[in-house]
């Protein structure tokens, strides 16, 4: 594996590691907002992120990279304040998450790129588990038209500590 | 700073029609200028066989989706957009592809021995279950089975057609969930 090869997949690790802290973010979000009986659901894709982040992160170093951190803050695409809401952030973070997840099937090789493939369908699974709709490409943004709101995405790599923005909603994990 | 926003990489590299291939580039004038990443790896003839048969597989599936449509058609409002999106899976697939190529590999198992060709073979296709659940179920288990046997093919492609191989399976595994739990 060429020097090139091995930083785009170390890059591609640490974006799916920033979306996976914000995905535990917005669970977060979603399970102060859920329906009682879609609660035990929030919660176990809570964990499921958590999971997967404490997976990234030691790979990272695994790679010999430094972890990104989470930041301190973040900004909801829309404003959350009901159960219905809730469930819309929470299929919108398993859509963003799949679109890391597909980038990092591209970036890796063997072992890790099984992995990741494996991490875009949980996140398809889940995404269509909260929606209830069929997405036709999980995770390629170029694909989709943007739909269900994503949001300009401004490209930039959540990076650590710089310019937290003030969460829309107020975390309540 | 923006909610998790993936972190992209220039648009115009991911522009690319997926399973661009030497023998497919011609096709691909809009996408010109592409750094291909990829080149080296694998062989583009077996890139070529990988996309032809996908779309074989895509089309095996359409037709499953219309056998089942067909014998109940109370189902075809429900079925409606999975099949639509099994469509643009096959046609992702062919994009690019000069012929429907006909590389004779034989393990296309699941998704019927049929000729991978056009849909309205319904009629023809392998008898559905006459319960509505049962014909579901039988739909849920093809789109697990070949999203299963797509994953197992991801360690062999470049990196572009797996990315678009992974996805397209992760979006099977989720129609089998959709099949499978939601009101059946």
């Amino acid at each position: 594996m060429s020097d090139e090869a091995k930083a785009a997949e170390l890059k591609a690790l640490q974006a799916a590691l920033a979306a996976e802290h914000a995905a535990v973010y917005g669970y977060g979000v979603v399970g102060g907002r859920i329906s009682q009986a879609r609660r035990v659901a929030a919660r176990s894709a809570y964990d499921g992120h958590r999971a997967q982040r404490d997976a990234l992160t030691r790979e990272v170093r695994d790679l010999g990279g430094t972890p990104v951190a989470a930041s301190a803050g973040y900004a909801l695409p829309f404003p959350v304040q009901d159960a219905a809401a809730a469930v819309r952030l929470a299929a919108e973070l398993e859509n963003r998450v799949a679109g890391v997840y597909s980038d990092l099937v591209r970036a890796a090789m063997g072992a890790r790129r099984v992995a990741a493939a494996a991490s875009l369908r949980q996140a398809a699974v889940l995404a269509a588990r909260w929606s209830g709709e069929s997405v036709a490409f999980p995770g390629l943004a170029e694909r989709t038209g943007e739909a269900a709101g994503a949001t300009g995405a401004t490209g930039t790599a959540p990076a650590s500590g710089t310019a937290p923005a003030s969460p829309s909603a107020t975390p309540t994990a | 700073m923006p909610f998790p926003s993936p972190s992209r990489t220039p648009s115009g590299v991911r522009r690319r029609s997926l399973f661009a291939s030497a023998a497919s580039a011609a096709l691909l004038a809009g996408c010109a200028a592409e750094p291909r990443p990829d080149a080296g790896r694998s062989g583009p003839s077996a890139v070529d066989r990988a996309r032809a048969r996908a779309a074989r597989d895509s089309r095996g599936l359409l037709e499953q989706y219309d056998a089942v449509i067909a014998a109940h058609p109370a189902l075809a409002e429900r079925l409606a957009p999975l099949r639509a999106t099994v469509a643009a899976h096959a046609a992702a697939f062919e994009d690019g592809s000069p012929t429907p190529s006909a590389t004779s590999r034989t393990a296309s198992a699941a998704s019927s021995g049929a000729s991978a060709t056009a849909s309205a073979t319904a009629s023809a296709s392998p008898a559905v279950p006459t319960r509505e659940k049962d014909a579901l179920a039988g739909l849920a288990a093809a789109e697990r089975a070949l999203a299963d046997r797509r994953a197992k093919a991801l360690p062999d492609l470049p990196g572009e057609p797996a990315r678009l191989l992974a996805s397209v399976a992760a979006a099977g595994a989720a129609h089998a969930y959709l099949l499978t739990e939601r009101g059946a």
